[in-house]
């Protein structure tokens, strides 16, 4: 009896060496944890941190919300959200800053048995599928909208996210540019009270639901989307084209805002008519960081390493994340200069 | 009764005991007794604690909303406005018909395992559900959103809606969507399922063997041995074991939020979809907007806690009653 309580012992206290000796060789290592949007796009960075820094980048995909309150409490070195921080959240994360890190774009994703491959929607109509105006795949407005196709008689089910989103944010966001009604009823939130439809935890929650769901539409990150091979709709913009979100789209969406506010908080939705080119659901996604962290150092190279060479079509054209913008760009730099230790 | 000459006066008393006991056995029942006074005393401190932390934590809720909240039915966090009544059904709808659903089964299980199925079945069976126990909820949980509810949502709903359906709240729309208040029950009563019927099976063991040839003896059909015998002597324990599973339902947060589709104002019918207090809390703790939300999240889990509190007394008085039944109040 007593020699296994020894044996245990030992056993314990060897697993805490290891453990202590894995943790002092890795003494460079940067956590973070948030949108799910950015998360594949972290994960094609972290080879390259690691060859040219010797960083080792740990980043856990948790939801935009989740990673908030993580930053908030400093259980990791970086949040990510693809939403502005509230400003409840600003002032409960205690001097963190907000920087763009990445730009790309929210498509609408539906499950439909016999749709044409190619289907076109617009705000109008896709805003009343979610606020269960138009309940059926077969109505007069999404007819006029896919002239000749063949639309069958199916419930819409509309599914959305029900935790904390950024995607859920930038949807919103959209929603609430292209129909009054949402935006005075609904609004634009991480968490909106969605009047219609089911929920779904995550991502990938939400894409399970709808290809289990014939007749499901929901919203999701492009990068997800196409991993994942989920077939998404043609949105027309404000110049009346039907278009599929791409890289050129994207581009042409941040071109067209060139403003950025001192808290860098970006809305990149529905751009006028103008932008004859441009994909009307895109976001900016960012990091937060506390503004005075012990890893400032690590944390200011592997930001601005993010912000340039992290740009490249190497890594990011595959998922579809669009390259920063010059204004963008000055301003996310001018703030990664105020972090210091 | 005691046989004669055991009467308890003839048992020395602990006072007599302690002067002719040596004094190491003294010191040891000294340090038992500490011991176990301090983890009972730990014990009545964290509930204390947890409930005083989540009473703190709802304070700025209950004194914006007051009792309102209750009855208030609209959740939407981007307007502050907040109300727990469809959540609070939801739990209830939720758990309580699981256990409808649970406790029968569980019972049946319970029977079979351990008095009806021929001895070569007993062991081998009995074992598996005993493991079956054993496995964490979470697990029971993901196969329930990956397997039962597509399940569910294929075969299940669409037939009890057409045989139901003219009863509202078993109207269904003939979509077979698998996010659902009803889901979630079949789900909750799959979770429960293990931890009650391997109790009830360890209940109906241990009734005396005595007891149950007696009855045999009179004549008593199998049937009428377990109706008259062996249900009754062990009902208290039945209840304390279905309470035990509904306190387990009551609280799942996260298989629950994965298929009952998180959507308030709740409708009339079971096959539409719904949410819970524990399910809401777990979804929106981690990205509340607002701290009036935080708030709300923590006023929704004192909620939660008084029903489980309220469940937890009513089960304890149902089970003294039946043991004052069963020993006829002696």
């Amino acid at each position: 009896m007593k020699r296994g309580l020894a044996l245990i012992a030992a056993a314990g206290i060897a697993l805490f060496a290891i453990a202590a000796a894995g943790a002092k060789s890795n003494d460079t290592t940067i956590s973070g944890a948030g949108s799910t949007f950015v998360s594949p796009l972290v994960s094609t960075w972290t080879p390259a941190l690691g060859e040219a820094f010797g960083l080792n980048v740990q980043y856990s995909g948790v939801g935009s919300g989740a990673g908030i309150a993580a930053i908030t409490n400093r259980q990791v070195d970086f949040g990510a959200s693809d939403a502005p921080l509230s400003p409840d959240q600003a002032s409960a994360c205690k001097g963190c800053v907000q920087i763009p890190w990445a730009l790309s774009a929210t498509s609408i994703a539906y499950n439909v048995p016999g749709a044409p491959v190619h289907l076109n929607l617009d705000g109008k109509t896709i805003s009343k599928i979610f606020l269960g105006q138009i309940t059926n795949w077969n109505d007069a407005a999404i007819k006029a909208l896919n002239k000749g196709a063949n639309l069958p008689d199916l419930k819409i089910t509309p599914v959305f996210r029900s935790d904390g989103s950024g995607t859920s944010y930038n949807y919103t966001d959209y929603l609430s540019a292209v129909n009054p009604e949402w935006k005075s009823k609904i609004g634009v939130s991480t968490q909106p009270a969605f009047p219609a439809g089911v929920g779904a935890r995550g991502s990938g929650g939400v894409a399970g639901v709808v290809s289990r769901t014939d007749g499901a539409i929901t919203y999701v990150d492009v990068a997800f989307a196409l991993k994942n091979h989920i077939r998404f709709a043609a949105v027309r913009n404000a110049a009346g084209k039907f278009l599929f979100p791409s890289l050129r789209r994207i581009t042409a969406a941040a071109a067209a805002f060139t403003k950025v506010p001192r808290d860098n908080e970006m809305h990149i939705v529905n751009p006028s008519k103008k932008a004859a080119l441009a994909y009307p659901i895109c976001t900016y996604t960012y990091i937060i960081v506390p503004q005075q962290t012990s890893h400032a150092p690590e944390l200011r190279k592997m930001i601005f390493w993010a912000l340039t060479q992290g740009q490249r079509p190497q890594f990011t054209a595959k998922l579809l994340f669009a390259p920063l913008p010059k204004p963008v760009l000055v301003a996310s730099e001018k703030t990664l200069k105020s972090i210091h230790s | 009764m005691l046989p004669p000459g055991m009467e308890a006066a003839s048992v020395p008393g602990a006072a007599a005991l302690g002067q002719t006991r040596r004094v190491g056995d003294r010191v040891g029942d000294g340090i038992l007794h500490g011991l176990t006074a301090l983890a009972a005393l730990i014990g009545v401190a964290i509930v204390f604690a947890i409930v005083w932390r989540v009473a703190d934590g709802a304070w700025p809720a209950v004194k914006l909303f007051r009792l309102h909240f209750l009855w208030a039915r609209e959740w939407n966090a981007p307007l502050n406005k907040f109300g727990a009544r469809d959540l609070i059904v939801g739990t209830v709808v939720t758990s309580f018909g699981a256990m409808l659903l649970a406790a029968p089964l569980s019972i049946a299980i319970g029977l079979f395992l351990s008095e009806l199925a021929p001895p070569a079945i007993r062991g081998p069976v009995g074992t598996l559900v005993e493991m079956l126990a054993a496995v964490p909820s979470v697990v029971v949980g993901l196969w329930g959103i990956f397997v039962l509810a597509p399940f569910d949502a294929q075969h299940v709903q669409p037939f009890l809606g057409s045989a139901l359906g003219w009863i509202p709240i078993f109207a269904h729309g003939q979509d077979k969507v698998e996010s659902t208040v009803f889901t979630a029950m079949i789900v909750l009563t799959m979770m429960v399922i293990p931890i009650t019927s391997s109790i009830c099976r360890e209940l109906f063991i241990g009734v005396p063997t005595e007891l149950e040839e007696a009855s045999i003896g009179l004549g008593a059909t199998r049937w009428e041995m377990v109706r008259t015998v062996v249900v009754p002597t062990v009902r208290g324990g039945v209840v304390a074991a279905v309470i035990l599973g509904l306190g387990r339902a009551l609280g799942e947060a996260i298989a629950v939020s994965q298929v009952i589709g998180n959507f308030i104002p709740l409708k009339l019918s079971i096959f539409e979809p719904g949410d819970t207090l524990a399910s809401r809390v777990a979804g929106q703790y981690q990205g509340a907007i607002t701290n009036v939300q935080i708030a709300s999240l923590i006023y929704l889990a004192l909620i939660l806690l008084v029903i489980t509190f309220i469940t937890n007394v009513a089960a304890q008085r149902v089970v003294k009653r039946f043991e004052f039944q069963r020993t006829g109040g002696a």
